[in-house]
C-alpha cells in the first residue's frame, strides 16, 4: 500500500536526482562506534555513485543472516565476520559470485593477494568454485594491550619473547597485582576471544603446517598438539592469580568491558590480549600510543617458529544480487573507500594502493608494520572452520574450559561436534 | 507516523471486516441457505445450527492451522530430511534423531528443561497461592498485589537487564554493585560469586527471573478464585472447629483446583516457549542450555535444520503428557 | 467474623510482615535498575544503587595541566590549577601520584616526588606542582585521587537516550515501531478468538471436544519452529517483512491462548441466561453480540492486556517477521539487546533504555489493572 503510493509519487515527481537512487541494503555485525565508521564509508559510496544505502548492524548477525537468507529476505550485501559462515551460505546457494575480474584485482592489489583470494573462494551450490567474498577491513589479532604509564609506575619492561611475557605475568602476580584482563562474553557469540588465544598459541607452539592441518581437521581437534595449546591458554586464564576477577569471571565478563580494567584506579590488570579493533571500546578520550599502547604477542625464543601473526578480516558478499550491490563491491576496491575508514579508528587494510600517511594515528601504522613483519601470517582458524565448530562448538568449548572442564574433554567434545557434520 | 496511520487503518479494516464477516455469514445462513420459514423451517433451523459453529470458528481455525499446525508438520517433515550440498533435501529417516542423541549438549538441554518444567510452574503457583492467601487478609493487600503483579508487565529482555544487575559480580577489592553479591558478602561470603556461571545452580538463578515474572499472574487469578469460594463453606468449617491448615487444604484447595490447573498450564506453556531469558543472559553456556535455545542454536548458528527440527519435535513430545492430562481435565469439566 | 478476632490480631502482624517482605523482594530488582537510570556512570560503577542517598567514594584518575602551561616563579617551574571539572563538588580524601600507591597522601599534604619535584593536592582538587627543572613531555602527570562525591540524581541519561541527536532516531523510532506492532496485534486476535471461544463453549456440534483438545494442544507449540516456514510463506505471497506480517504472526500465535482463556471464562457464565435467551427465540448471533460479549468484557480486557504485554515485549517474532535490512522498523526489545551487546557495562544506558521500554506496559498495567482483576473476579473462577 505504502510502496505503491511512493512509486506513484516518484513517477509524478520529475526530480532528476532520484532516477538512479536504487537502495542498497547492507547487513553486518558492527554496532556502536564501528557502525558509525562503516556508515561513513557507505556515505562515501552513496556520494560517489548516487545510490541510496542503508546499513543495519546486529549483535546476533550469524543467526539473523541465516533466518533472512532461508526466507529469501536477505539484504543486498552481507558483511561476514567469519569465512566459515559465508562458505556455508555459498554452498547452500545463498551467495552470488562476485563480478568477473574481482579475483584478478585482489591478486594484483592486495598484499599477499593470492591468500585473500583463496580465503574468499568457496564451492557454490552447483559444485563449482567461485570468489564469493571480498575482504575489506583486516584485523591483526596478535596484540597485547597495556598502559605505558602503569608499566612505568611499576617498573615493568615490554616483553619481547613468550618466556619474558610469562616471567612478567608471574612477577606481577607475585607483587600482589593482577596481570591479565580476559573477557569472553559477547552475547550470542560468547567464547570467541578465547579461540584467538588458542590460535595464537597454536602458531607459537606448532609449525604453520600443523596449524593448517588443524584448521581443516586433518589432525583431529583432540590431538595432543591442540590440547597443549589449549592448556597453554589455561596457564593464563585458569589461574585465579593471573586474571582479574579470578578464573570464574573470565567467561562471564564481556570482552568489551574487559579492557577497562587496564584503565581503572588502581589498575585491575596490566595486560590484555585482543585484536586491533579493541580501542573502539576503550574509555572515551583514550589516546592510543599515550594512554594505551600495544606490543606484539611474542613468540617463544626456545622454539624456532619465527614471528607468526594471526589476523582476521570481514568479507563482503552479495546475498541479494543487484546493480547497486556490485557497485558497492567495486567501490570497496577504491583507495578512497579504504582511506575514509583509515582516518577513523581500528581499520587496517592489505590494499597496496592507499596513502598510509592517512592513518588516524601512528599506532595503526605500527600494526600494519606488524602485519608486514610477520614471518608467518595465518587467518583466524575458528573463522575458517565450519560454522558449527568455528562459530559454535569451539566457542562453547572454550567457555566450558574456563569454567573448569579439562582441556582433553573439551577437545574431545569439539572433535565429536566436527565429526557429526562430516 | 505513516505506519501508525496504517496500523489504525488495519485495525478499522480488520475489525469491520471481522464483524462484517460474522454478521453477513450469519445472515446468509439464516436467510438464504436455510431460511427458518416455509415447509422445511424446522429442518432448516437444525441445519443452520449445524453450520453455525463452523462459521464462528472458521477464521480462528484457519489462522491456527496456518500459523501453528502447519509448521508442526513442516517441522516433522524437516526433521526426517537432511540438506544436501548444493541445495535441496534428501530423506534420511531417523538419522537426525540419532545424531542429536549423540550430542551431549542435547542431553544437557534436556535435563535443564526438565528442571525448568518441574520448578518454575510449581514455584510460581506456590508463591502465587501464598501471596494470594496473605494479601487478601490485610488492608493494603490491593497495593501489595499490584506491586507483586508488576513484573508481568516487564519484557523478558527488560527482566534480563534487571537481573543481570542483581547478579552482577565484580572483583573482591571493588565495591559490589550487584545486590546479591553485596548481601552474600555482608552475610560472610568469602568472595563474590559469578552466579550465572556456577554450573547446575545457575539454572535456578535463571529460573528465578521467570518465577519473579509469573508469580503475580498466578497470585491474581488464584486470589480471585479464593474470593469466589462461598463464605458459608468456610464458616461451617470454622464452626466445626477446623484449623487454618485444614480449612486451606480441605475446604479451599478442592474448590480452586480447576483454577490452579489453569494457572499451572499457562505457566508451563510459557516455560516451554521461553528462550529469551536464557538467550539474553547466558545463551545456554555454563550448562544452562534449554531445548528452545538449543534448537535456535542448531537452526541459525550451526545451520543444521535436521537436528534443529528434531529437537523441536522433542519439545513437542515432552509436552504431550501435560497436554493429554490437560485435555482430559478439560473434557471432564465439559461433562 | 469478629468473634474469632482474638486469633486474628496476633496473626495479622505476621501476615503484614510476610507480605511486606514479599513485596520488597519482588520490587527490589526493578527498583535497583530504576534508581540506576538516574545515576551517572561513575556513581553506578563506584557504589551499589542502594547507597544512592549516600555520598559515593570514587577512585579517579586525573591529570595536571601539560608542561606547556608551566610558569617560572623564583627559579622553580610551577604548574597550578584545578584537577576537577568546573562545578564539581567532589571532595578528595587521599591521593597518590603512582598507580601502585593511589592513597599515599592525605588531601592538603605536599608530596616529595622524584627529581626534586613536589606536588600539593587540596581537598577541593586544587594542585600545585613545583620542579627545579622544566617539566617535559606532551602531557601532564597523572594524579590518582579518592574523592567523595555528594549524592545526586540526574535526568541526563534519559535526555541522552531520547533527545540526543545521535540516539534520538534509535530509541524514539524504536518506540514508535513497538507501538505500531502492538495495537493491531492485540485487537485482531481478540475478535477472532471471541467467536471461536463462544462456539466452543456454548454450541453443541460434533468434534467440539476434539477441537478444544487441538487448541490446548496448539498452546504448547514452540514458537521457534513456526518461524521459517511462515516467513517463507509471507514472502511467497508478497507480504514480505513488515508490519502486516508481524500482525498476522502475532494473531496466529496469540489465538490458542485467547481461545483457551475466553472459553474457560464463557463456560463459567450462568447457563440459564443463555438458555432463557434461546427459549425467547434469540439467534446465536444475537446471544453472542448482546449477552456473551458484554458479559465477557472483563475476560476480553484481561486477555487484551496479556496480549498487549506479550506483543510489546516480544523480541523473536519481531526479529523474524518485521526487522528488515533497512533497520527502520527496529523495536525496542531488539534495541536493548543490541545495547546489551555494545554497552555491556554501561549500566546507566542499559537501565535507562530498559525503563523507557517498560514504562508503557507499566502504565497500561496500572491503569487497566482494575479491569483485569475485575474480569478475573467476575467469574473466570468457578
Amino acid at each position: 500500500m505504502r510502496k505503491s503510493l511512493l512509486t506513484g509519487a516518484a513517477t509524478l515527481a520529475l526530480s532528476a536526482g532520484t532516477a538512479h537512487a536504487e537502495l542498497v541494503t547492507v547487513f553486518g555485525p558492527w554496532l556502536g562506534p564501528d557502525q558509525e565508521n562503516v556508515e561513513a564509508v557507505l556515505d562515501g559510496f552513496a556520494a560517489a555513485t548516487g545510490y541510496e544505502v542503508s546499513y543495519v548492524g546486529s549483535d546476533s548477525f550469524e543467526q539473523q543472516i541465516m533466518i533472512d537468507a532461508e526466507a529469501g529476505s536477505a539484504p543486498n550485501v552481507a558483511v561476514f565476520p567469519q569465512p566459515g559462515l559465508a562458505a556455508d551460505m555459498a554452498s547452500n546457494g545463498f551467495l552470488t559470485p562476485l563480478p568477473d575480474g574481482t579475483a584478478d584485482w585482489v591478486r594484483d592489489n592486495y598484499a599477499a593477494g593470492q591468500s585473500w583470494v583463496d580465503l574468499g573462494t568457496f564451492t557454490g551450490a552447483d559444485g563449482s568454485e567461485d570468489l564469493y567474498g571480498f575482504f575489506y577491513k583486516v584485523d591483526v589479532k596478535s596484540l597485547v594491550w597495556y598502559v605505558p604509564e602503569n608499566f612505568e609506575d611499576a617498573g615493568y619492561e615490554v616483553p619481547t619473547t613468550m618466556e619474558e611475557l610469562k616471567a612478567l605475568t608471574e612477577q606481577i602476580a607475585s607483587e600482589g597485582e593482577t596481570p591479565w584482563c580476559i573477557g569472553l562474553g559477547s552475547g550470542g557469540a560468547t567464547g570467541w576471544p578465547a579461540t584467538d588465544w588458542v590460535e595464537d598459541l597454536m602458531l607459537r607452539t606448532q609449525s604453520p603446517e600443523v596449524y593448517d592441518q588443524w584448521v581443516t581437521n586433518e589432525i583431529p581437534f583432540n590431538d595432543p598438539k591442540v590440547v597443549e595449546a589449549i592448556e597453554e591458554f589455561g596457564y593464563f586464564a585458569k589461574n585465579d592469580d593471573f586474571v582479574s576477577g579470578g578464573a570464574n569471571a573470565v567467561a562471564s565478563s564481556d570482552f568489551r568491558d574487559s579492557p577497562k580494567g587496564l584503565f581503572a584506579s588502581p589498575p585491575q590488570c596490566y595486560l590484555h590480549h585482543q585484536a586491533s579493533f579493541i580501542p573502539s571500546f576503550f574509555p572515551e578520550g583514550t589516546i592510543i600510543g599515550e594512554d594505551a599502547d600495544f606490543f606484539y604477542f611474542p613468540a617463544y625464543e626456545g622454539k624456532d617458529l619465527g614471528q607468526p601473526v594471526l589476523g582476521a578480516g570481514t568479507l563482503w558478499g552479495i546475498t541479494s544480487d543487484s546493480e547497486g550491490a556490485r557497485a558497492l563491491i567495486e567501490y570497496l576496491e577504491t583507495p578512497e573507500a579504504n582511506e575514509i575508514w583509515m582516518q577513523l579508528t581500528g581499520f587496517l587494510t592489505p590494499h597496496k594502493g592507499v596513502d598510509t600517511s592517512l592513518f588516524s594515528d601512528p599506532t595503526l601504522k605500527k600494526m600494519n608494520d606488524i602485519l608486514l613483519g610477520a614471518t608467518t601470517f595465518r587467518f583466524d582458524g575458528s573463522d575458517l572452520m565450519p560454522g558449527a565448530v568455528g562459530a559454535g562448538a569451539f566457542w562453547t568449548g572454550m567457555v566450558d574450559y574456563t569454567g573448569g572442564e579439562p582441556a582433553q574433554d573439551v577437545a574431545d567434545d569439539i572433535q565429536s561436534a566436527w565429526e557429526t557434520i562430516k | 507516523m505513516n505506519p501508525m496511520l496504517q496500523g489504525i487503518g488495519i485495525i478499522l479494516i480488520g475489525l469491520s471486516g471481522c464483524i462484517a464477516y460474522f454478521y453477513l455469514s450469519n445472515l446468509i445462513l439464516d436467510r438464504v441457505l436455510f431460511p427458518a420459514r416455509g415447509p422445511n423451517a424446522g429442518r432448516n433451523i437444525n441445519r443452520a445450527n449445524l453450520w453455525r459453529p463452523w462459521l464462528f470458528m472458521f477464521p480462528a481455525i484457519f489462522a491456527l492451522s496456518l500459523y501453528l499446525a502447519y509448521p508442526v508438520f513442516e517441522t516433522l517433515r524437516l526433521s526426517l530430511m537432511q540438506r544436501v550440498a548444493g541445495g535441496g533435501y534428501e530423506w534420511v529417516g531417523l538419522n537426525n534423531y540419532q545424531r542429536m542423541m549423540q550430542d551431549s549438549k542435547f542431553w544437557e538441554a534436556m535435563r535443564n528443561n526438565m528442571l525448568w518444567l518441574l520448578v518454575v510452574p510449581a514455584a510460581a503457583t506456590g508463591f502465587g497461592l501464598l501471596a494470594a492467601q496473605l494479601t487478601d487478609r490485610i488492608k493494603w493487600g490491593g497495593l501489595a498485589k499490584s506491586l507483586i503483579f508488576m513484573p508481568m508487565a516487564i519484557s523478558f529482555v527488560g527482566a534480563a537487564v534487571i537481573w543481570k544487575l542483581v547478579y552482577d559480580a565484580r572483583p573482591i577489592d571493588l565495591e559490589q554493585i550487584g545486590i546479591l553479591n553485596a548481601i552474600y558478602l555482608a552475610l560472610g561470603g568469602a568472595a563474590p560469586q559469578t552466579w550465572l556461571t556456577i554450573p547446575f545452580w545457575n539454572n535456578f538463578f535463571l529460573m528465578a527471573v521467570l518465577i519473579w515474572i509469573q508469580t503475580g499472574f498466578a497470585m491474581v487469578i488464584l486470589s480471585a478464585a479464593l474470593r469466589g469460594i462461598p463464605e458459608e463453606t468456610i464458616e461451617a468449617a470454622i464452626v466445626d472447629g477446623a484449623s487454618g491448615w485444614q480449612i486451606f487444604f480441605k475446604i479451599k484447595m478442592p474448590q480452586i483446583r480447576s483454577t490452579i490447573l489453569v494457572v499451572w498450564t499457562t505457566i508451563t506453556i510459557i516455560v516451554l516457549k521461553i528462550f529469551d531469558i536464557v538467550f539474553a543472559m547466558t545463551n545456554g553456556q555454563w550448562e544452562t542450555q534449554v531445548l528452545a535455545n538449543y534448537m535456535f542454536d542448531k537452526l541459525f548458528r550451526a545451520n543444521d535444520w535436521g537436528v534443529g527440527s528434531a529437537s523441536a519435535m522433542v519439545i513437542m513430545i515432552l509436552v504431550t503428557p501435560i497436554l493429554v492430562w490437560n485435555v482430559r481435565n478439560a473434557r471432564r469439566e465439559m461433562r | 467474623m469478629d468473634n474469632i478476632a482474638g486469633r486474628k490480631s496476633s496473626l495479622s502482624w505476621v501476615v503484614n510482615i510476610s507480605v511486606f517482605f514479599l513485596v520488597v523482594l519482588w520490587l527490589l530488582p526493578t527498583v535497583g535498575l530504576f534508581v540506576s537510570s538516574f545515576r551517572t556512570a561513575d556513581q553506578i560503577a563506584s557504589s551499589g544503587w542502594w547507597k544512592v542517598l549516600f555520598p559515593s567514594e570514587q577512585n579517579l584518575t586525573l591529570r595536571t595541566a601539560g608542561p606547556d602551561e608551566q610558569v617560572e616563579q623564583d627559579g622553580l617551574y610551577v604548574l597550578e590549577g584545578q584537577l576537577f571539572e568546573p562545578g564539581s563538588e567532589a571532595e578528595i580524601s587521599v591521593w597518590g601520584a603512582s598507580s601502585r600507591d593511589i592513597a599515599a597522601y592525605e588531601a592538603g599534604e605536599t608530596a616529595q616526588l622524584d627529581d626534586g619535584e613536589t606536588l600539593f593536592v587540596g581537598a577541593d582538587g586544587s594542585y600545585r606542582m613545583e620542579s627545579p627543572v622544566p617539566f617535559e613531555g606532551s602531557r601532564g602527570s597523572r594524579v590518582f585521587v579518592t574523592a567523595e562525591t555528594p549524592p545526586e540524581l540526574t535526568l541526563n541519561n534519559y535526555k541522552n537516550l531520547l533527545f540526543d541527536p545521535n540516539n534520538v532516531d534509535g530509541m524514539s523510532r524504536a518506540f514508535m515501531s513497538t507501538l505500531t506492532v502492538t495495537i493491531p496485534a492485540t485487537v485482531i486476535p481478540i475478535v477472532v478468538a471471541a467467536f471461536a471461544a463462544y462456539a466452543l463453549a456454548w454450541m453443541d456440534f460434533k468434534g467440539r471436544a476434539l477441537l478444544i483438545a487441538c487448541v490446548v494442544g496448539l498452546l504448547v507449540v514452540p514458537l521457534q519452529l513456526a518461524l521459517i516456514p511462515l516467513l517463507r510463506l509471507h514472502l511467497a505471497i508478497g507480504i514480505g517483512k513488515g508490519y502486516l506480517g508481524v500482525w498476522l504472526a502475532h494473531t496466529g500465535f496469540g489465538l490458542p491462548m485467547a481461545i483457551y482463556l475466553l472459553r474457560n471464562y464463557m463456560v463459567g457464565l450462568p447457563r440459564d441466561i443463555i438458555e432463557n435467551a434461546r427459549v425467547d427465540g434469540a439467534t446465536e448471533y444475537q446471544i453472542f453480540m448482546r449477552i456473551i460479549l458484554p458479559l465477557s468484557f472483563p475476560a476480553l480486557a484481561s486477555f487484551a492486556i496479556f496480549q498487549f504485554l506479550w506483543t510489546w515485549n516480544d523480541l523473536l517474532v519481531a526479529k523474524v517477521f518485521l526487522i528488515d535490512a533497512t533497520g527502520k522498523t527496529t523495536v525496542m526489545t531488539a534495541k536493548i539487546v543490541e545495547l546489551m551487546g555494545t554497552r555491556g557495562g554501561n549500566w546507566e544506558i542499559l537501565a535507562t533504555a530498559a525503563f523507557v521500554s517498560i514504562s508503557v506496559p507499566l502504565l497500561v498495567f496500572f491503569l487497566m489493572q482494575k479491569y483485569l482483576v475485575r474480569g478475573l473476579l467476575a467469574g473466570s473462577v468457578k
